[in-house]
């Protein structure tokens, strides 16, 4: 299912528990796996001085500092670039997103593992500051091949999941997760949560939906689910169907607890908006923000496509 | 200013009285913290005054799953108490230069801070819990930071803490 995948990383300890996860995935899929680090954006045009993007300091990119660069990130990941059979370290100098987005599609990876933060200490703050890494979210919003980002030590190798939880609102992206979740938990043999949240808050704060509305709801959105996905799934029965009513992002965490998770896999927005001018939604920002296990968000049909489902 | 205290078992005193209802009004109120308080007794305010829940979309959840726990002995060895903290940082480079101020919970051990979010809830229930300082730090110096006295309303304290604990906290598994 990885053939190539695509660690983008700050090399600083914010992606420690994405490294972690990446060079797990290359041993246990016998994938190649490009390590990229960006390093810094050019001052100017054919500059060949570049504002670190972490320290802001301004550095000369020539050969012996790129190398230093690669020594430092072997230095970091000395541990798993032990055990590591297929990984290429890389340092490109650009706008970090951009270098990405352009890494992947040369490539043709088939995911993109990200760390949720770009700086240690937007950790602190988060609550005031742009939520996720800026990076993170250009690239989420972009990319034609699956992004995980991972916020927090991942529990279970890969190929030992057990849950996957997919969330939907219904959407054209959302109908891409579902194939690759689908795809990912017939692969590894895991259940496959199918989950919807009935937003009660949306754009009518106090206004109380009433018991009856709420049920209708719920089981026009099961019915939606058995149309719309487990038709698909060719008689595939690991599987569960719930939905639940409240704040979407509250009830998905909540769920994914519940279920002891293992991934959750969510489309890039909730809404039925062009991917290029969407921005990172909302729902999956905050279930990024704060879930336990790592989440794929899917917004392009272009890795999905081949699913021999 | 106003001040108000919050009981280990979870009720409010204003003025040495008790505060059967309506604990809105004391939301803007100065906050102290008997002695003992936890985070136990943090939740036992909820029981006390059900409305107080509503402020947080997460607060149901984190009830839920503070009822979930055991009763006693949620401690943790790896802190030595929670400390709930206000910071105002001038923020310089990338970006515009911008102020914020935000409060944060966090565990203690001697004069590291950690943060919470990777601790599970039934591990910190039981831990010593202090109001801590006002942290000043300019431009990402986190070596000269000043520290002053400050004082907590009771809406930042149940906000703050609320958003630490809508964190999921780290599994109990862990293989890799």
């Amino acid at each position: 299912m990885f053939k190539k995948l695509l660690f983008a990383t700050t090399a600083s300890p914010t992606c420690d528990n994405a490294a972690k996860v990446a060079f797990d995935l290359e041993l246990k899929w016998d994938a190649k796996l490009f390590i990229l680090h960006v390093l810094g954006v050019p001052t100017r045009g054919y500059s060949p001085f570049v504002t670190d993007t972490r320290t802001g300091e301004t550095e000369e990119a020539d050969p012996d500092y790129i190398d230093w660069v690669i020594e430092e990130m072997k230095n970091t990941y000395s541990e798993l670039l032990k055990d590591s059979e297929n990984s290429v370290l890389e340092t490109i100098v650009g706008a970090p997103h951009r270098e990405i987005l352009r890494k992947a599609r040369k490539e043709n990876v088939d995911m993109i593992i990200m760390g949720a933060h770009t700086r240690q200490e937007d950790i602190g703050a988060t609550r005031y500051r742009a939520i996720a890494g800026s990076t993170m979210q250009k690239v989420a919003k972009a990319a034609r091949c699956p992004v995980v980002i991972i916020a927090r030590p991942c529990t279970t190798c890969w190929k030992l999941f057990s849950n996957i939880v997919i969330g939907t609102d219904f959407s054209k992206p959302a109908e891409h997760a579902f194939r690759w979740a689908y795809k990912l938990a017939k692969t590894v043999g895991a259940k496959l949560h199918i989950f919807h949240a009935f937003d009660i808050s949306s754009g009518n704060y106090g206004q109380a939906h009433g018991q009856n509305e709420i049920e209708v709801k719920i089981g026009a959105a099961r019915k939606k689910i058995e149309k719309q996905y487990i038709a698909k799934m060719r008689g595939y029965d690991n599987y569960s169907i719930e939905i639940w009513e409240g704040i979407p992002y509250v009830e998905i965490l909540k769920f994914a607890r519940e279920k002891q998770a293992d991934l959750i896999v969510m489309a890039h927005h909730t809404r039925d908006i062009d991917p290029e001018l969407a921005l990172l939604g909302s729902t999956v920002e905050q279930v990024v923000l704060r879930s336990s296990c790592p989440v794929a968000s899917v917004n392009h049909p272009d890795k999905v496509a081949e699913a021999d489902i | 200013m106003n001040t108000i205290t919050l009981r280990t078992d979870g009720c409010i005193t204003a003025n040495g009285k008790l505060v059967e209802s309506d604990p809105l009004m004391f939301l803007g109120h100065k906050i102290e913290l008997e002695e003992g308080y936890t985070l136990r007794s943090f939740f036992r305010l909820f029981e006390k005054y059900a409305i107080l829940a509503k402020l947080n979309v997460f607060l149901p959840d984190c009830i839920e799953q503070y009822r979930a726990c055991s009763q006693s002995q949620c401690i943790s060895d790896d802190i030595d108490h929670l400390e709930f903290n206000k910071t105002v940082e001038m923020i310089g480079f990338p970006g515009e230069p911008r102020l914020e101020i935000y409060n944060a919970l966090c565990g203690v051990r001697e004069k590291e801070t950690f943060e919470v979010r990777s601790f599970r809830l039934e591990s910190l229930l039981d831990m010593p819990f202090q109001l801590g300082m006002l942290k000043h730090i300019i431009f990402g110096d986190k070596v000269d930071v000043f520290e002053f006295e400050t004082v907590f309303s009771l809406f930042e304290f149940i906000d703050g803490i609320v958003w630490e604990l809508s964190f999921q906290g780290t599994p109990k598994e862990c293989a890799i």
